[in-house]
This record gives C-alpha cells, sequence and structure tokens, in this order.
C-alpha cells in the first residue's frame, strides 16, 4: 500500500515536472506545423529561428538592461516575424515549386547561417554559463505549489499559460476570422485559392509570421534550461519538436500539442524511474546515464520507422514542381575532347605547383589544414555517394566517421592493432551501421530518411558516444580519445608531410571508387532510382537493394575519412568534428559547391579548412601585397562568416542541384567552346547560347 | 494451355469501400488483351494488383504457372512483366540509350560493386549492340544520344516501351498508352506495338479509354464496372453488348464518359 502510493506520488510528480517542457516543445511543436502546413516547408531552420530571439532577448536584457517587456516585445514579436517575413519573402516563397527535398536543404542552410549572421550582426557572444532569466520577475525562484507532490516555479507556470493561451488564440483565429479560413483553404490547394481571387502569398506570409512568432516565444521560454545559450542546443530542440510534431502526422495542431506535452512527460518518466529501476538492476546503470536525453529522438525515430501513418503522410508537394527543368547532366560529360585534356593538362599543372609549394615551403599550420582539407574531401566524397548519386539527404555523415575514428582508438588503445589495420574495421563497422541503419528506412521518402539520420546521428551523439567501449567513458574525458600515426614498413607517418602523402592516396583512390561507381551500374541504377522509382521498378532495379548498397559505401567512405581525420589529429575530438551540429555543415558545404562531383568534394573540402585562414583571415591578401603585415585592416574577418556564406550558398540547390562548381564549370565550358568556335571559323556566327535558366538571385 | 498471366478471384477494398469484386482474367500466350471500363471502375487498381504495387484482400496473381501475389514489385518485373506509365516515368538526367541500357544490365543481372570498382562496370560493346537494335526496331535511332528532356511526349512513350522491351517481358502491361497523344501518333504507335509483339510473341494487356484503340489492337478484351467484370470475350463482339455500351459508352443521348 505504501509502495502503490509512492508509485502514484512519483507518477504524479513526473506528470506534472513535464508538463512545462511539453509546453514548450508544443509551442515549437505547433509553429513548426502551421509553417509545413502552409508552405510544404519542412523548416529545419526553426531551431535557428528560436535561438534568434531567445539570444536577443539575453542581449538585451544583460548587456543593454533593458526591461522585461521591451525586450520580450522587441525579440519575440518584433525580430521573429519579421525575420519569418524575411525567410519568406526572399527564400521560400521562391520555392514554392521546388520538391520538398530542396526545400529542406535550404533550411539546413539556414539553420547554419542564421545563428552566425545574428551573432556577427548584433555583435553577440554566447557566455558559458549564462543564460538569460525568464520573462517574469523572480521566475527561477518563487515556487508554488498546487498538488503538493510538485513545486512550479513561477516560470513554468508562465510557459504553460503561454502555451495555453496561444493555443487558444490559434483555434480562434482559425474558425473565426477570415485569414484562417484563408489558411485553411492554402492548405488544401495554394493553387486553387489564388485562383478564388485570394492572394496565397500574403496568407503564406503571414502563416510564417505567426509561426515564427511561436519560435520565438519557445525560445525565449526554454532559454533559461539550458547551461550557455548556443545554437546547437536549439537544433536539438527543434528535432524534439519534429518528434512531437510527427505524432499530428504533421498536419494537425491539437496533435502537435498532445505531442510536445506527452514527450514532455515521457521524459520526465523516464528521469523519474529509469534511476530508481537502475538502483534495483545495476545492470540497467548504464542505460539510466544515458537513455534519458536520447528519448525524444528513440521517438522520433520509433515513430518513423513503426508508424507507418507517418511514412505514408502525403508529402506537401505543387502540382506544378513536376514541370520544373531537371537538372543538367554533368559537365564533363558534355564538353568537347580537346577541353578535357586542356582541362586536364591545366589540372595537373596546378597541382604540382601546389603539391610543391607545400611541401617545400608550408610550415606545421599550413600543412595541417592542408592535410584536414585532403581528408575533409574524403570524408565529403561519402556525401558525394548518398546524396550526389543516390539522391537522399543523409544528416548522420558524421557519426559514419565519428565511429571510424572510434574504432580506431579502441582498437588500438585496447589491442595495439597497427591504426592503418585498424582504420579499415572501422571503415567496414561505419558501413555496416550504415547499411543497418538504411533497413529501417529504407522505404521512408527524400524529408523523412534526412529526419531519420539525424535522430541517429542525435542517438548515437547522447548514448553511445558516452559508451566506454565507444567514446571510452570517464578516461577519455581527461586524457582525450588518443589515436596513434600509422607507420607502414620504414615510413614513420608522425611526420605531417609523410601523413600529408597517405592522405593524398587515400583521396585519390576514393575518388577514382567513387567516379567507377558513378559511372558504373550501381551509379547507373543509383541515377534511376532519382529519376523515378516506379519505372526502376519497373525493370528490375530493386530500391531497398540499391539504398541499403548507397548507405553501405557511404559509410564506409565516412568511416575511413573519419579514421584518417582522428589519426591526424591523433585524437577523435567527437564534439569538435563529428557532433550532428558541426556536421550539418558538411551538407551545406557540398550541396553548396556540388554534391554530384569530385571536384565538389574536393572544393568543399578545401572551403572547410581553407577558406577561413586564407580569405577571412586575408592570408591572400597578404599574399598580393607581398607582405603579411599590410593585410588591411578589415582583417580578420570573423571565422562565422563561413557558416553564414555558404548556408546561404544552399538556396541555389533548389534552381541548381548540381551546386555552384557544376553549374559555373557548365558555363564556362560553353563559352570557352563559343569562342573557339568563332576563332576557328573566322565571321561564322556564334552558336547561340542554349537557355539553361540563370541563377536566380533570391538574397540581395 | 497455361496462361502467362491469370488473376484469380482478386478483390480489393480501400476502407471498407470495395474496388475490385473477385475479378479472373487470363492473358494468354502471345495474345493482345483489352482492359476497359469507365474511370473509377478498378482498372488502375487491378493493373496495381498484377504490379505488386498493392496487396489484394484476397486471390492471386499467376505468371505462367507460377503464383506470383507475394513477390515485391521488382521481382515480378524480372519474371517477365513489363509496363509502360499512363504518365511517363523517364529518367531524368539520362540519354534515350542509356534508359535502355540500364535495363539491359538489371535484366543480364552482371553488375557488382567489384566490377564497377575495376572499371568494368561501363557498358560493354555487346549491350551497346542490343540496345541499337532495339532503338533501330522503335525508330529512335537518331534520337539515341538526346537527352530525354528534349524528347515529345510521343517518343517519350517510345522509350518506355525500349525500356520495357529491353527486360524481354513475357507480358507487357500498357497503361493508356493514348492519352496526351494525338490520332496519327496513337496509330503509329499502335502499329509499331503490334509488329512488335508478333515479331518477338510476348502478350499485351492494355488499359485503355480509348475505344477504337481498343477494337482495332486487341482481340479479346474484359470490360470492369464498379469493381466487377461485366463483359469478356471477342473484343468486337464484346463491344456490341448492350451492357457494355450502356456502362461504358453511354446511351447516343447519354452523356459520355
Amino acid at each position: 500500500m505504501i509502495f502503490a502510493s509512492a508509485l502514484g506520488e512519483d507518477l504524479a510528480r513526473a506528470l506534472l515536472q513535464g508538463m512545462p517542457p511539453g509546453a514548450v516543445y508544443a509551442l515549437i511543436a505547433i509553429g513548426f506545423v502551421l509553417a509545413y502546413k502552409t508552405s510544404g516547408v519542412f523548416n529545419l531552420a526553426f531551431g535557428a529561428q528560436a535561438y534568434v530571439s531567445a539570444a536577443l532577448y539575453f542581449q538585451a536584457r544583460q548587456e543593454w538592461d533593458w526591461g522585461i517587456l521591451p525586450a520580450l516585445l522587441v525579440s519575440v514579436f518584433l525580430l521573429a516575424p519579421a525575420l519569418g517575413l524575411i525567410l519568406e519573402r526572399l527564400i521560400f516563397r521562391h520555392l514554392r515549386t521546388s520538391s520538398s527535398v530542396a526545400k529542406l536543404v535550404v533550411a539546413i542552410g539556414l539553420t547554419v547561417a542564421i545563428p552566425s549572421l545574428f551573432d556577427v550582426v548584433v555583435g553577440f557572444s554566447p557566455v558559458a554559463g549564462q543564460t538569460p532569466t525568464g520573462i517574469i520577475p523572480g521566475g527561477a525562484n518563487v515556487f508554488y505549489q498546487p498538488f503538493g507532490v510538485y513545486a512550479f516555479s513561477r516560470d513554468e507556470l508562465m510557459a504553460m499559460g503561454l502555451a495555453v493561451v496561444a493555443m487558444l488564440g490559434l483555434a480562434a483565429l482559425f474558425r473565426f476570422s477570415a485569414i484562417g479560413l484563408q489558411m485553411r483553404a492554402v492548405v488544401e490547394s495554394p493553387r486553387m485559392t489564388e485562383l478564388n481571387g485570394i492572394q496565397a502569398d500574403r496568407v503564406s506570409a503571414f502563416s510564417w509570421a505567426l509561426s515564427s512568432v511561436f519560435a520565438g516565444l519557445a525560445g525565449v521560454l526554454i532559454a533559461p534550461r539550458f547551461n550557455t545559450l548556443a545554437a546547437p542546443d536549439f537544433f536539438n530542440l527543434v528535432v524534439v519538436a519534429i518528434a512531437a510534431a510527427a505524432v499530428g502526422r504533421l498536419m494537425s495542431l491539437p496533435r502537435a500539442l498532445a505531442g510536445g506535452l506527452g514527450l514532455g512527460v515521457f521524459i520526465a518518466l523516464a528521469n523519474t524511474f529509469l534511476p530508481a529501476w537502475a538502483e534495483a538492476h545495476p545492470i540497467l546503470a548504464p542505460i539510466q546515464e544515458n537513455v534519458a536525453p536520447a528519448v525524444p529522438f528513440l521517438v522520433l525515430f520509433a515513430l518513423l520507422v513503426l508508424w507507418p501513418a507517418v511514412r505514408t503522410t502525403k508529402e506537401q508537394a505543387d502540382p506544378l514542381s513536376g514541370v520544373d527543368p531537371p537538372p543538367p547532366s554533368l559537365a564533363s560529360r558534355e564538353r568537347s575532347s580537346g577541353l578535357t585534356v586542356a582541362t586536364r593538362v591545366f589540372a595537373v599543372v596546378f597541382f604540382l605547383t601546389v603539391g610543391f609549394v607545400v611541401f617545400t615551403r608550408a610550415d606545421v599550420n599550413w600543412l595541417f589544414l592542408i592535410t584536414q582539407s585532403v581528408i575533409l574531401s574524403t570524408i565529403f566524397l561519402s556525401i558525394t555517394v548518398i546524396t550526389g548519386l543516390a539522391g537522399q539527404i543523409s544528416l548522420c555523415q558524421g557519426t559514419f566517421a565519428a565511429i571510424g575514428g572510434f574504432t580506431v582508438f579502441q582498437l588500438s588503445d585496447r589491442y595495439g592493432t597497427s591504426a592503418l589495420v585498424a582504420a579499415l574495421i572501422g571503415a567496414v563497422v561505419a558501413s555496416a551501421c550504415g547499411a543497418l541503419l538504411s533497413l529501417p528506412i529504407r522505404r521512408l521518402g527524400g524529408v523523412w530518411v534526412a529526419i531519420a539520420t539525424l535522430a541517429f546521428a542525435f542517438f548515437f551523439d547522447a548514448v553511445m558516444v558516452k559508451l566506454p567501449w565507444v567514446g571510452g567513458g570517464g578516461t577519455s574525458l581527461l586524457q582525450g580519445t588518443r589515436v596513434p600515426r600509422p607507420t607502414i614498413g620504414p615510413w614513420d607517418l608522425g611526420d605531417d608531410k609523410a601523413f600529408l602523402v597517405l592522405a593524398l592516396v587515400v583521396f585519390v583512390i576514393t575518388s577514382l571508387a567513387v567516379i567507377q561507381i558513378r559511372e558504373g551500374t550501381i551509379g547507373r541504377t543509383l541515377r534511376a532510382l532519382r529519376g523515378s522509382e516506379l519505372a526502376s521498378q519497373s525493370i528490375g532495379i530493386s530500391p531497398a537493394r540499391s539504398r541499403v548498397l548507397a548507405f553501405a559505401l557511404s559509410g564506409f567512405i565516412a568511416g575511413i575519412g573519419g579514421a584518417m581525420l582522428s589519426m591526424q589529429q591523433e585524437n577523435v575530438n567527437y564534439t569538435l568534428n563529428f557532433s550532428p551540429f558541426a556536421a550539418l555543415f558538411w551538407l551545406v558545404l557540398v550541396v553548396s559547391l556540388g554534391s554530384r562531383t569530385v571536384e565538389g568534394a574536393a572544393q568543399a573540402g578545401a572551403a572547410y579548412a581553407l577558406f577561413e585562414a586564407i580569405v577571412l583571415r586575408g592570408a591572400v591578401f597578404g599574399w598580393i601585397l607581398r607582405s603579411a603585415d599590410r593585410i588591411p585592416g578589415i582583417f580578420p574577418i570573423s571565422p562565422k562568416w563561413r557558416f553564414i556564406i555558404f548556408g546561404l550558398g544552399t538556396i541555389q540547390f533548389a534552381r541548381h542541384p548540381e551546386g555552384l562548381v557544376e553549374f559555373n564549370t557548365r558555363r564556362a565550358h560553353r563559352r570557352t567552346e563559343a569562342l573557339l568556335a568563332r576563332l576557328r571559323r573566322p565571321g561564322a556566327a556564334p552558336p547561340p547560347e542554349p537557355d539553361v535558366p540563370e541563377a536566380k538571385e533570391v538574397v540581395p | 494451355m497455361t496462361p502467362i498471366l491469370e488473376t484469380r478471384g482478386i478483390s480489393k477494398s480501400y476502407a471498407g469501400i470495395g474496388a475490385l469484386r473477385d475479378v479472373a482474367l487470363q492473358v494468354g500466350e502471345g495474345e493482345r488483351v483489352g482492359l476497359i471500363g469507365p474511370n473509377g471502375a478498378g482498372k488502375t487498381t487491378l493493373f496495381n494488383c498484377i504490379l505488386g504495387l498493392l496487396v489484394p484482400n484476397a486471390g492471386s496473381v499467376w505468371l505462367a504457372g507460377d503464383n506470383i501475389t507475394s513477390l515485391p514489385v521488382h521481382q515480378r518485373a524480372r519474371r517477365g512483366i513489363g509496363r509502360s506509365f499512363q504518365r511517363i516515368e523517364l529518367f531524368t538526367e539520362s540519354t534515350v540509350r542509356e534508359h535502355l541500357l540500364i535495363a539491359e544490365r538489371v535484366r543480364r543481372g552482371n553488375g557488382s560493386l567489384w566490377k564497377d570498382l575495376l572499371g568494368r562496370g561501363r557498358p560493354t560493346a555487346d549491350e551497346l549492340r542490343s540496345c541499337d537494335v532495339v532503338l533501330a526496331r522503335l525508330g529512335l535511332a537518331e534520337l539515341a544520344d538526346e537527352p530525354i528532356e528534349q524528347l515529345s511526349l510521343g517518343q517519350g512513350r517510345l522509350v518506355e516501351v525500349g525500356r520495357a522491351l529491353m527486360t524481354q517481358p513475357r507480358v507487357l502491361l500498357l497503361d493508356e498508352p493514348s492519352s496526351g497523344l494525338d490520332r496519327q501518333e496513337t496509330a503509329d504507335l499502335a502499329a509499331t506495338l503490334r509488329e512488335l509483339q508478333e515479331e518477338q510473341g510476348f502478350a499485351i494487356l492494355l488499359v485503355e479509354h480509348d475505344v477504337e484503340f481498343v477494337a482495332a489492337f486487341t482481340q479479346r478484351c474484359y470490360v470492369l464496372d464498379f469493381g466487377s467484370l461485366i463483359a469478356e470475350g471477342l473484343t468486337a463482339e464484346v463491344l456490341e453488348r448492350s451492357i457494355v455500351r450502356e456502362s461504358y459508352l453511354g446511351t447516343p443521348e447519354g452523356p459520355d464518359t
């Protein structure tokens, strides 16, 4: 009896405890669903929008000494909707007929770009251990205990109250107002609504602004729960919200509310009961410590895999999306043979020169950066395979790379395995993980694959990394996850130049393999699947098998790259290199520069490691001016500009999925060939430029 | 003689509403069979059950005497069910020849990761030759290296047929091949298909709205209405029957479907 009442009390406490965070999850989920319903954008940048409002609120309160009310008004009710309007107006409105995957990629780019842009513009930098206080005086210190089992802080009551008010307001809006009715109509069919004389654009802009208010509000409300105000935490938050929204199949607002509250309670329950069970059964102890933070990701993954209703949610797509011109074939296939030879000669000369300079003149720092760029190019080839060839967005490439790195660490640490052998084993393990992961999600559509891989990445991040046999547990926190440099016979690759040679060899072999695969049966099969899954099946291609193969290959490449990166840094450096948020930037870079070609991956690798050193720190100007002392005063530019530039670079993905490199290569080929033709036949009219749609400038 | 394609007692319902009721249909070897019926009669549902895109609630699908009801789509394709699409489904970023090449490669099943990695995954002379034969047969030889985006709808349909032929089907399912084509194009397509079919001996199951096309092209036909077969037999006779005319063609005064 006593036991039962204790249990009941625990249950009640967990229930109440879960409500306030649940209310915030619900707010985000509702905002997310609102934007998705009215514009079909799977807005991963929602977390970034929440971050911006929270950061401005923090800045205004702490740095500028504003009162609560003005800070709240400006950050939530002014900045948030303004940001939403800008995104809708400048970007997503123009992507209406793009595929949902293209919109997702743009949203991922914005996730990377927006927080950095805000930081640079406002001059905000997160202070460790400091977050804003709530939006009510004494919010964290005054408690109320309405049911006698759990004491709510004022902040928590405020969060719940606001969630209720927002929900009621939204319900009233949909039910009683003209704009609500129009929003419901736009959800059904934007084109049809326009034919009835309603400006779908205006309705869509309104719902973006409204949904952004939800993001901002949730950001300000949740911020006190974090240790430090940092963008990655807010990105986690949006994944939690997606889990909540998935409960309502991304369509139902009341269910998204229920999903958010349910998730909050579920997490609280796990936090309440798991420790007690773990005390009784020591076997559960390691699980207890790690599972609770991973609950939302497990729930999301389980929902995606086990609940067919989510999978079959009709993708919001404009019926006119099919008429957009498909992406052109690779530029290298179209160019004339003379140009091919010229390109190759130039490439050889260029790389020999760079190589000569690097091996004779470069100091330790430059060698480090160049080696890093070569290794990252190798890792990025895994994105070339999964995104460029198979057309799938995977957000767990960092995890595959981390698996490679951790395997080398574990094998060499425990068994003294030779690092190179361990790297190969790591690649095989990563490949197996890729194949295993792809099995349950093989039926999911494009956007859902991205979300499922993201859930996997977060699960690995929250649980696996902390296990002793993966990330090394407690000891590695003290001494790092140390990885040795390999030796091959007489060569000690502890020498940086020798290691660069190894990195180059690995990159060249991987590139050749990727090119062979692209031109071979697998590449053709994947291209067919990307073109039409239905038609591919009708000629006997198994989509599931091809996808599993693509994931396995991609995992292998990422694994070998991750192992190389860990060997180079002689440490796995998980948080810095491979965490889900860090790896988002990989995808952004590769997609921005070109996900279809080896050149794209190589340039993305160079951009990742060298862009800051060469451009942002002004090295290139120093070189032009022949003295490092004469670098103009505007340098060094904040390294955050990397995220902004390449993040915004994804916007062109919708129109040019082949990436900037391919687009410009094609244009250069065409111009060169036109020029050559004119030179060969003086007087003859130049051939007309084929009408390829030019890149439309979306961002001024 | 065993029919090449047979459905036995296929029933399918969506949320309790019957779309197909106990449909039995047979296509003999080398036969041209039509499947007609008004909109919503269940033609597409039946088609999808045969292809494996839908699982029937009851009944079975047989191919050359084998029960294929539980096989996935791509395995049915490998066993000899080829198809074309009502809304053409082509592979973007590929040329006409590449469409046929990939089908040929899959049929031969001689691609593997190792072959790709060793650079032996590129099309062989043999494969190219067999593609060119079919391309020439369809009158697409001139367009072989054109990107697919440059083709007209009629040419696109021919590419679909060519791609399906590369799998060496035993039965070819054609889903409204005349939709979007004008009269002349339809007639040309029908002529080409008939020649190929008589030459190579595969069977054809045709779903079609254009009654003239069905009348001219098929030997036998089935008529579906409200999910049940209401008539079957020689095409010319079936089209004369009053029950068919009423349900499908409408009376001379009544609205046309």
